[in-house]
């Protein structure tokens, strides 16, 4: 019984032994860091926070809208999967981040609802809303199009965004259900 | 600036349901000029050429200045002519700092349907056989003109065509892909649209390279015959 017990141990100790590693902050951000941007956020809590609030960690981030009907679950579910597979090798050192571009229906309730229905670990997400000027600065940022369409809907391009834990996007998955590998690559490779 | 009292405006590509309505607000008369810009940044270090960070301008930004604090020996010349050569978000910087801000696609497109003479000449075509014959008129000496040079529209502002482009504030919601020559319709992958585009008015050809001309551009991207000018709401009390 005791033999069991330390190998168990063992295991466990090997299995908690991946490389977590301890990105820093730099004390000036790159001139192409999206955290150079000065705007305020409000997440899904109500908290304000600037985008830099984010740096020291790698983050996997998206533009949505709440109310979309089509692609935003879907390039949500397209980042969970990226999230499945981050999970695996990095627990929980990965952010992921999805940003309203419809600010004026997307309040921080409606952030929050969003999260419940997608089964968003909070821990590890968070959901932004601005104001349309910052909006439209982050949107173009991240090289983002969108445009109000018919029956309050936007039609938005879908790019998933990695950024760097010093703010700079290193890649960008562009359109629906991608297969994420190079993504995936992209993350790793900040890890070597 | 100039007061406007707005109206409706039918974006190019839309559907019926989708004019835009436009609110009442005060237009610059003229498009920003370099004297103008220069003492924008002399006030505002962080936007001077070989200051302004990558996020936010390419490697051309200003590139017509001679220094980052002078226009140099051809300053003569180009003081009174457009600012060009400067990103988005350094013209949304400059309108910011005047407590001004860019106008959007349909408040721009709303005043530039005027001709010296109507407020909206979107029937009359020999006004944009005119404004097509200037897109079409190359410009071999790659100089400007001063600001004020081409005609004042029925509201009072000048240079809205003829002179130089100019940036929105929401130039990035003109929805093509790219490279794609096919773009009749929105790719569903790449783009999430929930209606239909048709373009609404086919003969204003001139407004389709306007669309086209946005549609090409990226926020930190500085181009030698766009510039800008700014708006202000109207608050109505």
């Amino acid at each position: 019984m005791k033999n069991i017990l330390v190998i168990i141990s063992m295991i466990l100790l090997l299995s908690s032994c991946h490389s977590k590693k301890e990105f820093k902050i730099p004390e000036q951000f790159p001139d192409n860091s999206i955290f150079n941007l000065t705007s305020e956020w409000k997440t899904q809590d109500g908290r304000i926070v600037p985008l830099k609030d984010f740096g020291g960690k790698i983050n996997v981030a998206a533009m949505i809208f709440t109310s979309c009907r089509s692609a935003c679950p879907r390039i949500t579910a397209d980042i969970q999967r990226i999230e499945t597979e981050v999970q695996k090798k990095h627990k929980d050192e990965v952010g992921f981040l999805l940003i309203s571009m419809d600010p004026d229906r997307d309040t921080p309730e409606k952030l929050k609802q969003f999260a419940l229905d997608h089964h968003l670990d909070l821990s590890r997400w968070t959901l932004l809303t601005g104001n349309d000027d910052d909006v439209m600065e982050l949107a173009n940022v991240l090289d983002v199009r969108f445009k109000k369409s018919v029956e309050n809907g936007i039609d938005h391009s879908n790019v998933i965004h990695v950024v760097d834990p010093a703010g700079v996007i290193v890649h960008q998955q562009i359109g629906l259900a991608v297969d994420p590998v190079e993504t995936l690559n992209a993350i790793e490779k900040l890890y070597e | 600036m100039v007061y406007l009292k707005g109206g409706t405006y039918v974006p190019l590509y839309s559907l019926d349901t989708l004019k835009s309505i436009v609110k009442p607000f005060q237009m610059d008369v003229y498009p920003v000029t370099n004297n103008q810009y220069l003492s924008f940044v002399l006030k505002n270090e962080n936007w001077q050429k070989g200051k302004a960070i990558q996020l936010f301008t390419d490697s051309t930004y200003l590139k017509h200045w001679a220094t980052s604090w002078s226009l140099g020996k051809d300053s003569n010349k180009i003081k009174n002519a457009p600012v060009v050569n400067v990103s988005w978000y350094a013209a949304k910087k400059y309108c910011e700092y005047l407590g001004k801000r860019l106008p959007t696609v349909a408040e721009w497109e709303f005043a530039a349907m005027a001709s010296e003479t109507k407020a909206n000449a979107s029937t009359d075509s020999g006004f944009y056989q005119k404004i097509v014959d200037w897109y079409a008129k190359p410009n071999h000496n790659h100089t400007l003109g001063n600001i004020g040079g081409t005609f004042k529209n029925f509201y009072g502002i000048w240079d809205m065509h003829g002179l130089v482009w100019e940036w929105t504030q929401d130039f990035n919601s003109a929805l093509t892909s790219g490279e794609s020559r096919s773009d009749s319709s929105l790719d569903k992958d790449l783009f999430c649209g929930g209606g239909a585009v048709n373009a609404k008015n086919l003969k204003n050809y001139a407004a389709f390279m306007r669309y086209a001309m946005r549609s090409s551009l990226k926020a930190k991207y500085s181009v030698g015959n766009l510039g800008f000018r700014c708006v202000k709401d109207v608050i109505v009390h």
